[in-house]
């Protein structure tokens, strides 16, 4: 509620111009940067290279290969889905990392975007969004598969648009 | 309360025009045009970074570890910095009031909730926060009940802000994707409608159990 009076007070005080507001935004974009992908993007750089030296990569992605055709995708994948598990920037930036060292191809990582996106961070976005906005506890093991559920399913959407528009090289 | 302020704000030609142009600039339907409208276009306008020789950038080629991490996270800055300043100022234009006005009516039909949770479902673009405590308010205020919140919640966890996330963190994908950031962010959009119908669709088959357990227990 102190919110909403907060939003009606902010109407009222004056308006930032839009030079002001693309300057604010943009400071957001570089703290962002900052704090959340440049600390994901050294991590996951560091890791995939020791997963690489050490063969782990290979092992568990030939294991995993019949699990991850089914998305068009190699076993190796499943290590941005597993890093998106516990943040969305950590995913994301595995699956940068996969793409440069040449283990996926561009269109296996768009597949991998929306994904990483839409089950990332999976446990702090539970408290933030399903603990707060305080909904009955016998919907949240349902809830917490959904996001699961639709990741799966972006995937193959994502392929199939691909395929559509003959971008799936 | 919430409407109240609703009915307060008006939504402008301004909140309007933000909106089309937030939209066509993500969706990448002018990228490969001839002309000026070209300039219109999220990726034309991000640009490209000079070469250090023929087709390497500043990050030089071969790096590897943690070095080449950090300077590919380099590379992303001026896109975060420039998508978050867009979207902080078609924001302030009213255009995420403008999209209200067309999702509040189609809000019941599309995962059955009430049009009241319009204004939370449109913060819920660009924020997880704020949508998660609208969403408690609505509910206390008796404006939805305890199975449309579920199912509300359902639409707003996954891709948690999708627009803000897509751009955020998803920051490292964005030069690599074949795709155009807008259609990722549709098809995050299109899953977050089908799982919240899923929470949706099973509530109503808990509810015709519960319904034919409790006559069962009558007959």
């Amino acid at each position: 509620m102190a919110n909403q009076t907060s939003t009606g007070m902010d109407l009222q005080k004056a308006k930032p111009s839009i030079v002001e507001e693309f300057v604010a935004g943009a400071k957001k974009g570089f703290y962002i940067g900052a704090e959340m992908i440049a600390p994901a993007m050294v991590m996951a750089y560091v890791l995939i290279q020791f997963l690489d030296i050490t063969g782990l990569m290979k092992i568990v992605g030939s294991l995993l290969e019949p699990v991850m055709a089914v998305f068009g995708l190699p076993g190796e994948a499943i290590f941005a889905l597993v890093a998106a598990f516990f943040a969305k920037a950590a995913g994301c930036a595995t699956a940068a990392t996969l793409y440069s060292k040449g283990v996926i191809t561009a269109a296996q990582a768009t597949i991998l975007f929306p994904a990483c996106v839409t089950m990332g961070t999976l446990i702090g976005h539970f408290v933030r969004i399903v603990i707060v906005s305080n909904v009955n506890k016998k919907w949240h093991p349902l809830l917490i598969c959904v996001p699961l559920v639709d990741a799966a399913v972006v995937m193959v959407l994502t392929r199939i648009v691909l395929n559509v528009m003959g971008l799936n090289g | 309360m919430a409407e109240q302020n609703q009915e307060k704000y008006k939504v402008t030609w301004k909140g309007w025009l933000a909106l089309i142009i937030l939209i066509i600039s993500f969706s990448g339907i002018f990228a490969k045009i001839d002309g000026p409208l070209r300039a219109l276009d999220f990726q034309v306008l991000t640009g490209d970074f000079g070469q250090v020789a023929k087709g390497v950038i500043f990050t030089g080629k071969g790096g590897t570890g943690a070095r080449d991490g950090f300077m590919f996270a380099l590379t992303l800055f001026p896109t975060l910095m420039f998508a978050l300043g867009c979207i902080q100022v078609a924001e302030s234009l009213g255009a995420l009031r403008a999209a209200e006005v067309l999702f509040r009516p189609i809000l019941r039909p599309l995962m059955g909730i009430p049009g009241a949770t319009g204004l939370a479902f449109v913060s819920s673009v660009t924020s997880s926060d704020v949508a998660a405590v609208m969403t408690k308010g609505l509910v206390e205020d008796k404006m939805m009940t305890e199975e449309e919140r579920a199912i509300f919640v359902a639409y707003q966890y996954a891709g948690s802000a999708p627009v803000t996330n897509t751009f955020g963190t998803g920051a490292a994908l964005l030069p690599i994707s074949v795709l155009p950031v807008g259609i990722i962010i549709a098809l995050i959009f299109v899953v977050k409608f089908m799982g919240a119908n899923l929470v949706r669709l099973y509530i109503r088959w808990q509810a015709g159990k519960n319904k034919a357990e409790g006559s069962a227990l009558h007959g």
